[in-house]
């Protein structure tokens, strides 16, 4: 999970009306508990999860920790 | 698991034991990788394959008896594979002097070689090899013995001479014109460490130990022509090598016999069938010897014999290039894993579970019951990766769930009594199958989850028919209707806990309904009671059409030919084979019998929920399976027919043809999404209660949005691979609208939203037009994001 996220984006946060921002987030899955810079709304602090990281870096991590 | 009973499973796998012409070579040449060189034309690389098991090769090679092709299973295939000409001939165009010997310290020990022979040369260059300094006694003037009787016949005295030259370049004391007799043996026993006895004869008898070679003094070994005065050349090299093992062994105290059960000749445990192998003549030598085109023709005619058939049968062990005995290995490696990755978790729920393994291998192993027990100790052990069968067993939960769940006894009489009316009571053979309800229900229809997902608006029809033709011929038999989940998902993904739980509610519905036998339509069903449920009496429903008669369709003769696809969970049900092939024939079909079918048929790539944990595992058992068919496909498994209709092949389940459902040529077949077959499980309830039972379901179960929902085939077809149900998409875009939790694009005007559902995080892309909703992406995680 330490590879680059994008951390620019056109998406902005529907209800707060604010561009996102790159923050920590904490993610968990199984035993694995990681921080990483993801897009979020400064304001409602909701988290912005692209299709590709999702099926692709998330999904590698999942299948990796469920093999542990 | 018991990991050291599942090697010893593994031990009996006979996919490493080697052909008869390894077996019966006393010096176990590589004939399989040595005549795979020749094919290649690599003459220098065969001639290294017989350097490395036969000692002096350049001269053996030339005119060994080859006991391999009397033993060859070729011979009854158009003549032996003429290994002893192919040895001729790599020798002749493969051979490279060896490079000059690297002169190591020999201080293992002292041992002496009496008698320069072929058996005696050979000891003393394996023992040279090992470390020892190795002194050589020969009576005569020249090393070779019987060697020499092959000048002209052969062999060249200067192949010979240049040969055993090397004996004494490596570093051997050759004594020549020394006669060594019985009574100087005690002096040389004292000088050396052990000895070896090759002579030709010798005036003492000693007893020799038939393996090993050694004597009852245990430092004198004895080979060659006094053991065995007939021994072929190759016997007498072998005699030599192993007493040269032997030797080794004594001097450094290991055990004598240890791991030798099986030097020299022994009987292999592969019968390599030859019944189907097409006769093929061997090569005729024309010249002296072959040449390197003839050579490679000739080695082409090898078999290669090895026991591979559960790998050519099974394309999950194909993608794994894993064999039984190594597969075994690997769960072991896998189950003992504490920290770190278990690399073999993916194939261990890529197996379907079909047991063809079983039963095409010749000892009898099977992967199906090894897999089942690794994947239950997994799910005990909390090591089962979560996503590969997650998916499934929700939509088991499903199945089990209000949504779907149902029992109910037959309609009683006097809940029909509307029914009893002429015509009605004349012509339909339920109504009078319900106008002599006992009350008893002796049978319990049990169509299962995915038949009833997949061929919904049949089962009301069955049902009715069972009524009428059961009641016609057993009164008291009443036909009940029960709708749920077998439990064969949770079966398949180890789930031992839910598999009891599920068995002891369908055993406590039988009870309750006073133990009638139950009607099952699904293969997975018949195979989950019979191993689960015992007790229960149960009857294939094609048993039941081709006894008591097929729903009134329009028959006709001389319709085309379909080829049958048994369903892997019926493997060793010959009841259902023969009713299936039986109504194929009354309706008027002929049958095409598949290479692979009944006991022996493939598993459609749904078995073992791979199509869940490796999709393209699953896919490529479906295009094996197709592959294999010209005509079309009768299934009678309705997750077979989704498998063999997503692979692009034409296959109707055989309610498609006894209800004459056989779908237009032209038109492309589909199946029903996983959304669909959802839908389709609530809406059978739905319509059974209320068609046959005059009920109405209580209360709406199913949620109401003020949005209409658009999806492309793309973006369907997408979620499908993801296992994304639409009313997961659903619940994500009604609470975007109604939490405003979303992302707008700006530039696209596309919203984004997500909801964490249970343990995944669905998130969907859309464009919002008023109260149309245009899904243009779909996806999900499992990662719990942190949000705040």
């Amino acid at each position: 999970m330490n590879e680059h996220i994008d951390t620019t984006t056109e998406w902005v946060c529907d209800k707060c009306r604010q561009a996102l921002v790159s923050q920590k987030v904490k993610v968990r899955y199984l035993d694995g508990n990681f921080e990483v810079d993801l897009l979020k709304c400064p304001t409602c602090q909701m988290v912005f999860i692209s299709d590709e990281l999702a099926m692709g870096k998330m999904l590698e991590v999942e299948k990796g920790l469920e093999d542990k | 698991m018991d990991l050291d009973q599942l090697l010893e499973i593994s031990n009996q796998c006979i996919h490493s034991e080697p052909p008869v012409c390894v077996a019966s070579c006393p010096v176990h040449m590589d004939v399989i990788a040595f005549v795979s060189e020749v094919e290649k034309g690599n003459f220098s690389g065969a001639y290294k394959m017989m350097e490395s098991k036969i000692p002096l090769s350049r001269l053996i090679g030339k005119i060994c008896d080859h006991p391999c092709e009397t033993a060859c299973v070729r011979s009854h295939a158009g003549g032996s594979i003429r290994i002893g000409e192919l040895e001729k001939s790599v020798v002749t165009f493969g051979y490279s002097a060896p490079k000059k010997p690297l002169l190591l310290p020999k201080n293992k020990g002292n041992i002496v070689v009496i008698g320069g022979g072929l058996s005696g040369c050979v000891a003393a260059i394996e023992l040279d090899k090992k470390g020892y300094k190795v002194a050589l006694f020969e009576k005569s003037n020249r090393l070779g013995g019987r060697l020499w009787e092959y000048v002209s016949k052969g062999l060249e005295a200067r192949e010979i001479e240049e040969e055993l030259g090397m004996i004494e370049q490596k570093g051997i004391a050759v004594h020549y014109g020394v006669e060594v007799l019985e009574e100087d043996l005690p002096r040389y026993l004292e000088t050396y460490d052990a000895i070896y006895l090759g002579a030709r004869t010798w005036s003492k008898s000693y007893t020799v130990d038939p393996h090993s070679f050694q004597s009852e003094i245990s430092a004198l070994f004895i080979g060659g022509g006094i053991q065995n005065p007939n021994a072929l050349m190759i016997e007498s090299a072998s005699s030599g090598k192993r007493a040269a093992v032997s030797i080794d062994r004594y001097i450094t105290q290991s055990s004598m016999l240890a791991s030798r059960e099986r030097e020299g000749v022994f009987e292999t445990k592969l019968h390599y069938a030859t019944d189907q192998v097409a006769p093929l003549a061997s090569v005729p030598l024309i010249a002296s010897i072959y040449s390197q085109d003839e050579a490679t023709a000739e080695a082409s005619r090898c078999l290669k014999c090895q026991c591979d058939a559960c790998i050519k049968a099974c394309v999950h062990m194909q993608r794994f290039s894993i064999t039984p005995d190594s597969y075994i290995r690997s769960i072991c490696h896998n189950e003992r894993i504490v920290l770190g990755t278990r690399r073999a978790n993916l194939m261990i729920n890529s197996c379907t579970e079909c047991g063809l393994c079983k039963a095409v291998c010749p000892v009898g192993i099977g992967m199906a019951d090894i897999i089942h027990a690794t994947r239950e100790s997994m799910v005990k052990r909390n090591k089962m990766p979560l996503s590969a069968h997650d998916f499934v067993l929700k939509d088991m939960a499903f199945s089990q769930s209000d949504y779907f769940s149902l029992v109910r006894k037959q309609p009683s009489k006097e809940a029909s009594k509307d029914l009893f009316y002429y015509p009605m009571i004349a012509f339909s053979a339920y109504a009078r199958g319900l106008y002599k309800g006992s009350g008893k229900t002796g049978y319990l229809f049990y169509p299962g989850c995915q038949l009833s997902s997949t061929h919904t608006d049949y089962i009301g029809s069955i049902y009715k028919h069972l009524v009428g033709v059961i009641k016609e011929k057993d009164a008291m038999s009443d036909v009940g209707l029960f709708l749920g989940c077998c439990g064969a998902p949770a079966d398949w993904a180890g789930r031992g806990d839910l598999m009891h739980d599920n068995v002891e509610k369908i055993r406590q519905t039988w009870e309750a309904e006073g133990r009638p036998t139950f009607i099952l339509a699904c293969s997975s069903c018949a195979s989950t009671f019979a191993k689960y449920l015992p007790m229960i009496q149960t009857v294939s429903l094609w048993e039941i059409f081709d006894t008591y008669g097929l729903p009134e369709v329009d028959i006709k003769k001389g319709k085309r030919e379909l080829c049958i696809h048994d369903a892997c969970a019926t493997r060793d049900n010959h009841k259902i084979h023969e009713s299936i092939r039986n109504i194929v024939k009354t309706l008027g079909y002929s049958v095409q019998e598949l290479e692979y079918s009944k006991e022996k048929t493939k598993c459609c790539g749904y078995g073992g929920l791979v199509a869940c944990a490796n999709p393209e595992q699953a896919e490529e058992f479906a295009a094996d399976r197709i592959c294999e068919s010209d005509p079309d496909v009768l299934v009678y498994c309705a997750m077979c027919k989704d498998m063999l209709v997503k692979g692009n092949k034409r296959a109707y389940h055989i309610l498609d043809i006894i209800y004459a459902n056989e779908i237009n040529q032209e038109t492309p077949q589909k199946m029903p999404t996983l959304s669909d077959r959802q839908n389709n499980r609530k809406r059978l309830k739905r319509q059974l209660l209320k068609e046959i039972w005059n009920e109405e379901e209580e209360g709406a179960m199913d949620p109401t949005y003020d949005f209409a929902l658009h999806i492309s085939d793309e973006i369907t077809a997408l979620m499908e691979k993801r296992f994304i149900l639409l009313g997961d998409v659903e619940k994500v875009v009604a609470n975007s609208l109604s939490h405003q939790e979303r992302f707008f694009n700006p530039k696209s005007s596309d919203y984004l939203a997500r909801l964490r559902i249970q343990n995944v995080t669905y998130w969907v892309r859309y464009e919002e037009s008023g109260r149309d909703i245009t899904v243009k992406d779909a996806y999900m995680h499992r990662m719990e994001v942190v949000e705040g």
